[in-house]
C-alpha cells in the first residue's frame, strides 16, 4: 500500500507532530489535578504508580531480554525503606527516595550476579522465588522490630502538623490545598515527577551506547560478548538500575497509602505479575508501552471492579459475566494478553505502529546519528 | 517404474529461495546420486523431499502425493531420511536409537528385534555399543548408527545426506558398500546427496548434478563421466 | 528422634506433591523446552473441579479420576491451540502466553467457585473444605519407631513412588515413552523416523496436566481445604525441586521434590528461630540459586554445551 505521507525524522513535520503531542501530553497532565474528580485523579495515580514499575521492568525485560517476575520486591524495597525511615526515624518522606533508590540498586545488581550464569527460564524462576521471598522475609519474627511483622507499618506519608505552604505559582495552585482531605494532587504531582524520571532514565539508557549494547545482548549475548560488550557490567547495571528505579513508585505508596504491610497491593507477587502483564499488553521494548499498558490496566481494572454485581455491568455485557463471581478485570486483561501475543507480539504500541506505517511513511535520520530503531518498525519495508 | 517424482520443486529458508524448480526422478531399486558444490541445494533438495521445509511443486512418492504432508506421514509411506549431521538421538540408548527407527512398524517386537539383531551383525561395532548412549559414539559410528536405524524402518526408499562427510575414507568405503549391497539383494532405491564425487559415481546408476539451485545436467554415471566439460568443471577428476 | 520422624514423613508427604507438580513440568520441558508457568493453576482447577464432583455427591476416588480426565483435557487442548502456534514466535511469547494462562484459570477459578483473585495474603478469602484421599482424621497414626506418622503422610509418599514406578514403565516400555524420549532428546530427527511430534506434544502436556491434577487433589486434601492461592507456593517449591534434579530429568524432579520437602520441614522445625514458618519459601529460592551457581543443569540433568 502507498503510504498517504512522508515524514522525515527530524524534519519540520516530524518536530510539528512532537510539538502537538508534547503540547496535548503536557495540557492533560495539568488538566487532571487541576479539573478532574478525586476519584478520577486517584485512578491516576494509581496509574501512574504502575506506568513507573512497568517502565522499570521494560528496561530489563525490553532491551536485555531478561525475565523478572520478582520486581515487586524491588517495589517493596522502596515501600519498605520509606515506610521505616518515616515511621521509625521521623525522615521527611522526599529524603527516603534517594535512600530507596540506593538500596534497591544494590540489592539488584547483587541479584544480577547470579543472572550473568543464568539465562531464561532460570532467571524467571530466581527472580520469581525472590518475589515470593520477600513479603515472607518482611514478616520474619528476627525482623519485626524493624518491618512490624505482618501487621505492617502506619504513619508512613506526610504528617502536617504546622500550617503548610500553598505552592502557588503566580497566584494559581496546581495541587490544591495540602490540608485535609485533598492532598490528592500533591500525590497525583509526586507520582507524575517520579514516572517522567523514571521516562527520562529509560530513555537515556535506551538511546545510548550502553541502550544499543543491551538490544546487542538482547538478541543474542554470546555474539555480543564477542562484539566486546562487556557483559557482566553491563547486565549488572541495567539490573541494578531497573530494581532501583522499581522502588521509586514502592516509596510512592508508602506514601500515598500512609502504611505498609506485606501485602499491600503490588508488593506481593501478584504485583510483578500485573507489571508484566501491563508492560507486555502495552509493548515490550518500546518507551510509550508500559504508559498504555499500565492506563489501561486501570480503566478496565476500575470499570469492571464492581462487576461481581451483575446489576452494575452495562446491558449489552451482561450476558458474558453475569455468572461471574468476581470483578473480570484480571480475567479480561489475561484474555487481552494471550491474544495479543497471537496479533501483536509487541503490543499496543507495536500494533500502534505497524498501522501507522501503512499511512504514514516515516524516514529515520542517517544511520550513526545515535537513535536506535524501534524494534517494532522492523518489518516496515520488508 | 518410476518411485519418486518431483515436478517443479521450489524450496528455500524463509524468504530465501534456494531450489528453483527442479524436475527429479527415481525408479524402483536405482542408487541416484545428486552431486554439487557446497552450498548447491543438495541439502535442501533432500528437506524438500521429506517434507521437513515448506516447498512448492509436486512431489510423488509410488503415486501418493506427498508434497503437502509432514515429515512423519512420509516416513510411514515407506521413506526413510538419514539427515545430514546424522541426527541421532544422543541421549538415548543405540539399541533405543534402533528401536525409535522402527517406531512406525506395526509387525510386532519379535519382528524389530531381529531386524536390530540383523544391523548388529552388519554393524559389529553398534552391537559392542548397545547399551552406550548415542551421543558418545564416534562420528563413523554415529553415522552408522543413523543408517542403521533408517533401515529399521524397513524403507523401500533410503535418503542419505552427505554420508561421508566427517569420515575417514575407510569407513567411508565400507558405508557404501553396505548401501550397494542393499540395493543389490534387497531391492533398496536409494537417493544419495553427496559432494565426494569420485566416491558416489562407482555406485551410482544415475546422476543429477546440482548448481545454485538449479540442475545443470543428468544422466547415467558413465554418460557424465564421458563429457569432459562437466567432469572437467563440476566433478574434478 | 521421634520429632525426627514426624518431620521427615511430614517433609515427604509434602515434598511429593511437590514432586508431582515437578514431574508436570519436566515432562512439558523436555518435549518442547518451554517452562510453563501455568502447571500450578492447572492443577488449581482440576482440584476444583474434584471439588464440584464432591459437592455433587461423587465419591472422592472417582472425581479424583473425573480430575485427572480434565487436566488431560485441558493440557492438551492448551499445547494444540495456545502453545503450538505460538512456539514459532519465540519461546518469550509462549511464557507470556502461559502466564496470560495463570492469570486467567486463577481468574476464572475465582469466578465459579466464588473466591476472590488471588488475596494479598497468598490464601484465598474462601476456603472450600476438601476431602482427602487418605484417612486424614486426629487419630489416623501409624507408630514407627515411637514416631506417630500419620497415614496420610505415608499413603501419600507410596501413592508417588508409584506413580513414579508407572511413569518409569511408560518412559522405558511402551512407544509412546520411546516417542516421548526421542523428541526430548533431537525433535528433529524425530519426525524423520515417522514419529508424529505434534501428538506427542499433545500427549506430554495432557499427562504433564493430569499428573498436576493429582498432586492438586493431594496437596488440597493435606490442607483440608482448597483456595485460589493454593498452588502457587507449590509451583515455586516445584520449579526448585525440577531446578535441583535437573530440568530434563523425571526421576531427578522426583527426587528433588522429596529432597525440598524434607529439607523445608526440617529447616522450619530445626532452625525455627532463623527461618520459621514465614521464610520456608527463601529454602526453595537458597536450593535454586545454589543449584543454578554450582550445577546449572542439576543432580540428573544433562548438561548443554553452548558454543559460539
Amino acid at each position: 500500500m502507498k503510504p498517504f505521507a512522508t515524514i522525515r525524522s527530524g524534519g519540520a513535520a516530524s518536530w510539528a507532530i512532537r510539538i502537538v503531542v508534547g503540547v496535548l501530553v503536557v495540557y492533560l497532565m495539568f488538566w487532571i489535578p487541576t479539573s478532574a474528580s478525586n476519584g478520577v485523579i486517584d485512578s491516576c495515580i494509581t496509574a501512574l504508580t504502575l506506568m513507573a514499575a512497568a517502565m522499570s521492568l521494560n528496561l530489563l525485560l525490553g532491551y536485555t531480554g531478561q525475565i523478572s517476575i520478582g520486581h515487586s520486591a524491588f517495589y517493596g524495597i522502596g515501600a519498605y525503606t520509606t515506610g521505616i525511615l518515616v515511621s521509625r526515624y521521623g525522615w521527611s518522606p522526599f529524603q527516603t527516595f534517594t535512600f530507596a533508590f540506593v538500596l534497591a540498586f544494590v540489592v539488584g545488581a547483587l541479584v544480577s550476579l547470579p543472572a550473568l550464569r543464568i539465562k531464561g527460564v532460570y532467571l524467571a524462576l530466581v527472580t520469581l522465588a525472590l518475589g515470593l521471598v520477600f513479603p515472607q522475609l518482611v514478616k520474619a519474627k528476627k525482623l519485626v522490630w524493624l518491618t512490624g511483622g505482618a501487621r505492617g507499618l502506619d504513619k508512613t506519608g506526610f504528617r502536617f502538623t504546622k500550617a503548610n505552604p500553598t505552592y502557588e505559582i503566580f497566584g494559581w495552585n496546581p495541587w490544591g490545598s495540602l490540608r485535609g482531605e485533598n492532598i490528592k494532587p500533591f500525590l497525583y504531582w509526586i507520582a507524575m515527577i517520579i514516572v517522567i524520571i523514571v521516562y527520562l532514565a529509560c530513555r537515556g539508557v535506551v538511546k545510548s551506547r550502553v541502550g544499543r549494547s543491551l538490544v546487542a545482548i538482547r538478541d543474542n549475548d554470546t555474539a555480543a560478548a564477542v562484539m566486546g560488550v562487556n557483559l557482566a557490567v553491563t547486565k549488572g547495571i541495567v539490573f541494578g538500575l531497573s530494581a532501583a528505579l522499581c522502588s521509586l513508585p514502592g516509596c510512592m505508596s508508602a506514601i500515598r497509602t500512609g502504611n505498609v504491610t506485606p501485602d499491600s497491593t503490588n508488593i506481593t507477587i501478584q504485583g510483578s505479575i500485573t507489571f508484566l502483564i501491563v508492560m507486555v499488553v502495552g509493548g515490550a521494548g518500546s518507551l510509550w508501552g508500559p504508559i498504555v499498558g499500565s492506563a489501561l490496566f486501570v480503566f478496565i481494572t476500575e470499570r469492571t471492579g464492581d462487576w461481581s454485581d451483575p446489576k452494575q455491568i452495562p446491558g449489552i455485557l451482561r450476558p458474558f459475566f453475569d455468572w461471574s463471581h468476581t470483578p473480570p478485570g484480571s480475567g479480561i486483561f489475561a484474555v487481552m494478553l494471550i491474544a495479543l501475543m497471537f496479533v501483536a507480539p509487541f503490543g499496543i504500541v507495536g500494533m500502534w505502529r505497524r498501522i501507522v506505517v501503512r499511512f504514514v511513511r516515516v524516514i529515520p535520520k542517517p544511520a550513526g546519528t545515535g537513535t536506535l530503531a524501534p524494534m517494532a518498525a522492523a518489518p516496515v519495508e520488508a | 517404474m518410476t518411485m519418486l517424482n518431483a515436478r517443479g520443486l521450489s524450496a528455500g529458508y524463509g524468504p530465501v529461495t534456494v531450489l528453483h524448480d527442479i524436475d527429479m526422478e527415481l525408479h524402483e531399486g536405482e542408487i541416484v546420486v545428486i552431486l554439487g558444490a557446497n552450498g548447491a541445494g543438495k541439502t535442501t533438495t533432500m528437506r524438500a523431499i521429506s517434507g521437513t521445509i515448506p516447498r512448492h511443486g509436486a512431489v510423488e512418492f509410488d503415486g501418493h502425493d506427498v508434497s503437502k504432508m509432514s515429515p512423519d506421514a512420509i516416513v510411514r509411506l515407506g521413506v526413510a531420511q538419514v539427515p545430514q549431521g546424522r541426527g541421532t538421538f544422543p541421549e538415548l540408548s543405540v539399541a533405543d536409537n534402533l528401536r525409535a527407527g522402527a517406531i512406525t512398524r506395526r509387525d510386532g517386537a519379535a519382528a524389530i528385534a531381529a531386524d536390530a539383531d540383523r544391523w548388529y551383525q552388519q554393524f559389529p561395532r553398534l552391537a559392542e555399543r548397545r547399551e552406550q548412549r548415542a551421543g558418545s559414539l564416534s562420528g563413523g559410528e554415529q553415522q552408522m548408527l543413523a543408517i542403521a536405524r533408517a533401515l529399521m524402518s524397513r524403507p523401500r526408499l533410503l535418503l542419505c545426506d552427505e554420508p561421508s562427510l566427517g569420515l575417514a575414507p575407510l569407513i567411508t568405503q565400507e558405508l557404501f558398500g553396505v548401501i550397494e549391497r542393499l540395493n543389490k539383494e534387497e531391492g533398496l532405491s536409494v537417493l544419495l546427496v553427496e559432494q565426494n564425487a569420485n566416491l558416489a559415481m562407482h555406485m551410482a546408476h544415475r546422476v543429477y548434478l546440482l548448481e545454485t539451485g538449479r540442475i545443470v545436467a543428468s544422466g547415467s554415471a558413465a554418460e557424465l563421466s564421458a563429457d569432459d566439460t562437466i567432469r572437467k568443471a563440476y566433478l574434478g577428476f | 528422634m521421634e520429632l525426627f520422624l514426624q518431620r521427615l514423613f511430614d517433609g515427604l508427604s509434602q515434598g511429593s506433591v511437590y514432586a508431582l507438580i515437578a514431574l508436570g513440568l519436566v515432562i512439558i520441558y523436555r518435549g518442547t523446552g518451554h517452562l510453563n508457568f501455568a502447571q500450578g493453576e492447572m492443577a488449581l482447577f482440576c482440584t476444583y473441579v474434584v471439588y464440584q464432583c464432591g459437592e455433587w455427591g461423587i465419591s472422592i476416588g472417582f472425581a479424583l479420576i473425573i480430575g485427572m480426565a480434565t487436566g488431560f483435557v485441558l493440557g492438551s487442548i492448551t499445547e494444540v491451540t495456545l502453545i503450538r502456534p505460538i512456539a514459532k514466535k519465540s519461546p518469550f511469547a509462549v511464557f507470556i502466553v502461559t502466564l496470560g494462562l495463570f492469570q486467567f484459570l486463577n481468574w476464572i477459578d475465582g469466578a465459579i467457585w466464588k473466591d476472590q483473585p488471588l488475596p494479598n495474603s497468598g490464601v484465598g478469602s474462601k476456603q472450600q473444605s476438601f476431602p482427602s484421599l487418605f484417612p486424614n482424621k486426629d487419630t489416623d497414626f501409624v507408630n514407627v519407631f515411637g514416631a506417630a506418622i500419620k497415614k496420610q503422610s505415608i499413603g501419600v509418599f507410596l501413592l508417588v513412588l508409584v506413580l513414579t514406578g508407572l511413569l518409569f514403565l511408560l518412559f522405558n516400555y511402551t512407544k509412546l515413552g520411546l516417542a516421548m524420549r526421542a523428541v526430548a532428546s533431537n525433535a528433529e530427527s524425530a519426525k524423520l523416523v515417522g514419529i508424529r511430534t505434534n501428538m506427542v506434544l499433545m500427549m506430554s502436556w495432557g499427562i504433564a496436566a493430569a499428573i498436576g491434577a493429582l498432586g492438586g487433589v493431594v496437596f488440597a486434601g493435606i490442607n483440608h481445604n482448597v483456595n485460589l492461592g493454593l498452588m502457587f507456593t507449590v509451583f515455586i517449591y516445584a520449579s526448585a525441586a525440577a531446578t535441583l534434579g535437573g530440568f530434563d530429568s523425571p526421576g531427578g524432579a522426583v527426587l528433588g521434590g522429596l529432597i525440598i520437602g524434607v529439607v523445608e520441614n526440617l529447616a522450619a522445625g530445626y532452625a525455627d528461630q532463623w527461618v520459621g514458618q514465614e521464610l520456608k519459601v527463601g529454602v526453595a529460592l537458597v536450593v535454586i540459586l545454589a543449584v543454578l551457581l554450582v550445577k546449572p543443569s542439576g543432580l540428573f540433568g544433562t548438561e548443554k554445551v553452548e558454543r559460539v
